[in-house]
């Protein structure tokens, strides 16, 4: 962070984009609503004629839906990740891009949290999910790692908004003081009447590292945990050990990707360069490559344990993923993945806007794929020859992926006009802060 | 630096701050004076400042955190071994009823779940959130900006030595007047 920036001008700058939309949010914003009215379209219509309208095909029960759950859970790993794993490491690169990554990763949950509904056909009915008292007498199965998923991502949520909120109190509070009338009182109640005395702060920094020390196994549980969706059954191509660690990686590859994405315009939109520069995206890029290589790794594991298994269903799975109807998907996976984002190793196209908002683009189309490529390649090719089909998605099933993004979208838009982007106390702690001291040596 | 005739006791002072030093400055005087009863407002956390005012002594929202963690982690183990003893299933392989793998993935997150809930509700307790009617001296935009400050809701009655001390350690603001909410 500059040195010559001062607390007054962080305020200025961080909030100058607030509640003056320009042309480009407003464009958005209508992108944003063509994508919600055609995904909710589509939506509507599996709810009034039921899940026949979705591409399942038996065995293939399992498809864009629960692909793209998984997708939107992995990008919620990278907010919490920066903003609490590296924040007990006081990394200091966190401090210019945290606020959005887990604004980011709120909404991306939010997004996930459609699906199993949306997946289960009878959205109303969704609520089953969760263990409360019933006359039936019926409780959930919790040796059932669905089951588990269900507390995972409903804890991952819950925490992460708690942390979320808490990070932005006093930050609301500096909104609210340069605010006015209603807008002012609106503000004055989302931040709880902070004021930044000695007491609050005390505790506030005290429950900060406790949020902080909570989310972190979080971050890497949740992942681990929806992987076990798929380890915890016998299909060939996820009974596997190796999944937990693989999802985790691969969540954090694509989260991180998704921060670069989105970070990128914002900051140029908002003109942010002084808080987050090449230097943050780069470090982020640096995290993707690392986490890009431990899933090209797992990626080639997967492939050897299968050959090295002996085990024909395994082996006929994987051989049919890389030569049968799904080499496409595998092609995208692997290109996306593994080969284009070996690009940033060099240092010009890791710190180029285009170099890394393009492979960001990449790296999150790619890690849809790889969630493709296990989901119903694994279906479509299991054990019965006799059963082996090619599932192919509908017009409704990529109307509400496309309503996915547009719902994430949403939120994301409107979080970047009514709430501070950059966290505004976190910045100004790691400037020098006023000394009357140095006034008088600068003065000498 | 402004002077300003000390307020009568009873009603509010605040003392604004430009610099960290100066405000460090004003909260080692008045204690040495023996005066503790004051508010420190700050834009940012500053360790020397909850240094000077609590002497290193840990925030008690530590132990709703513990509490809550154990809360939620024995709750949740307890439904899920209940659950499965009320509905017996039976299951091939001898797998025990209450088993304890599958039932740590639920009981971990119970914990972090009701961790984080009773951390929340320890930072609103601790903190006195939401604060719905702050004495007006608080309520100066300047602290969430770039000021410090020092704020006595209801002045001692040596009022004067307290002005003096807080205007000698470099206030540049010292105003009084407002009687308590």
């Amino acid at each position: 962070m500059s040195k010559e920036l001062t607390y007054s001008q962080v305020n200025r700058d961080v909030m100058r984009p607030l509640f003056s939309p320009s042309m480009a949010w407003h464009a958005l914003m209508a992108l944003v609503t063509v994508g919600l009215a055609y995904g909710a379209f589509c939506w509507g219509i599996q709810l009034i004629w039921g899940l026949g309208v979705a591409g399942y095909h038996p065995p293939v029960f399992w498809g864009v839906y629960i692909t793209t759950f998984v997708f939107w859970v992995g990008i919620g790993h990278a907010g919490t990740l920066i903003s609490a794993i590296l924040f007990l490491t006081r990394s200091r690169w966190r401090t210019g891009i945290y606020r959005a990554a887990e604004a980011m990763t709120i909404f991306a949950v939010m997004t996930a949290a459609l699906f199993p509904a949306i997946h289960v056909g009878r959205a109303w009915q969704a609520y089953w999910l969760f263990p409360y008292p019933n006359q039936r007498q019926l409780w959930q199965n919790f040796k059932s790692p669905l089951m588990w998923d269900v507390f995972a991502v409903s804890t991952y949520f819950t925490v992460s908004t708690v942390f979320f909120f808490i990070g932005l109190v006093p930050d609301i509070a500096a909104v609210r003081d340069n605010t006015k009338g209603f807008v002012k009182k609106m503000y004055n109640v989302m931040a709880l009447g902070w004021r930044g005395t000695d007491r609050q702060w005390r505790h506030y920094m005290a429950a900060y590292g406790f949020f902080a020390a909570l989310a972190t196994p979080l971050v890497l549980s949740v992942h681990s945990v929806v992987s076990w969706d798929f380890a915890m059954a016998d299909t060939p191509g996820w009974h596997s050990t190796l999944f937990p660690p693989y999802f985790v990686a691969g969540a954090i590859f694509s989260g991180c990707s998704m921060v670069i994405t989105l970070m990128l315009p914002l900051t140029k939109l908002f003109k942010l360069e002084a808080y987050i520069h090449t230097w943050h995206f780069e470090h982020l890029a640096k995290l993707c490559m690392f986490t890009g290589g431990i899933l090209t790794y797992a990626y080639g594991t997967e492939y050897f344990i299968a050959w090295y298994s002996d085990n024909m269903y395994e082996w006929g799975t994987f051989t049919d993923r890389v030569f049968g109807k799904y080499w496409w998907v595998f092609a995208m996976m692997v290109a996306c993945n593994c080969t284009i984002p070996l690009l940033w190793w060099f240092k010009k196209v890791r710190t180029s806007f285009v170099g890394l908002f393009a492979i960001s683009i990449v790296v999150n189309i790619g890690m849809w794929f790889e969630r493709y490529n296990i989901i119903a390649s694994s279906l479509a090719h299991s054990f019965d020859p006799g059963a082996w089909v090619y599932y192919t998605p509908t017009y409704i099933e990529i109307g509400i992926l496309i309503f996915s993004f547009a719902w994430f979208f949403l939120w994301f838009l409107l979080f970047v006009k009514i709430m501070p982007s950059v966290a505004i106390a976190e910045v100004k702690e790691t400037l020098r802060p006023p000394l009357k001291h140095d006034e008088e040596a600068a003065a000498k | 630096m402004s002077s300003h005739a000390a307020p009568a006791a009873g009603t509010q002072l605040k003392a604004v701050y430009k610099h960290l030093d100066s405000l460090l400055q004003g909260i080692h005087d008045l204690h040495e004076a023996g005066v503790r009863d004051f508010t420190v407002l700050s834009p940012i956390p500053r360790h020397e400042i909850e240094e000077m005012l609590y002497k290193g002594e840990p925030s008690p929202v530590r132990w709703f955190t513990l509490f809550g963690g154990l809360l939620g982690g024995t709750m949740i183990f307890s439904l899920a071994s209940l659950t499965h003893a009320n509905w017996p299933m039976i299951i091939p392989g001898g797998k025990p009823l209450v088993s304890i793998p599958p039932f740590l993935v639920v009981t971990f997150e119970g914990t972090i779940l009701w961790a984080s809930l009773m951390t929340l509700i320890g930072l609103l307790v601790m903190c006195g959130l939401p604060f719905t009617d702050p004495p007006a001296a608080m309520e100066d935009p300047r602290f969430t900006n770039d000021c410090f400050g020092i704020v006595f809701t209801r002045v001692p009655k040596n009022a004067e030595k307290i002005v003096h001390i807080l205007e000698h350690s470099g206030a540049f603001e010292v105003t009084g007047g407002g009687a308590h909410g």
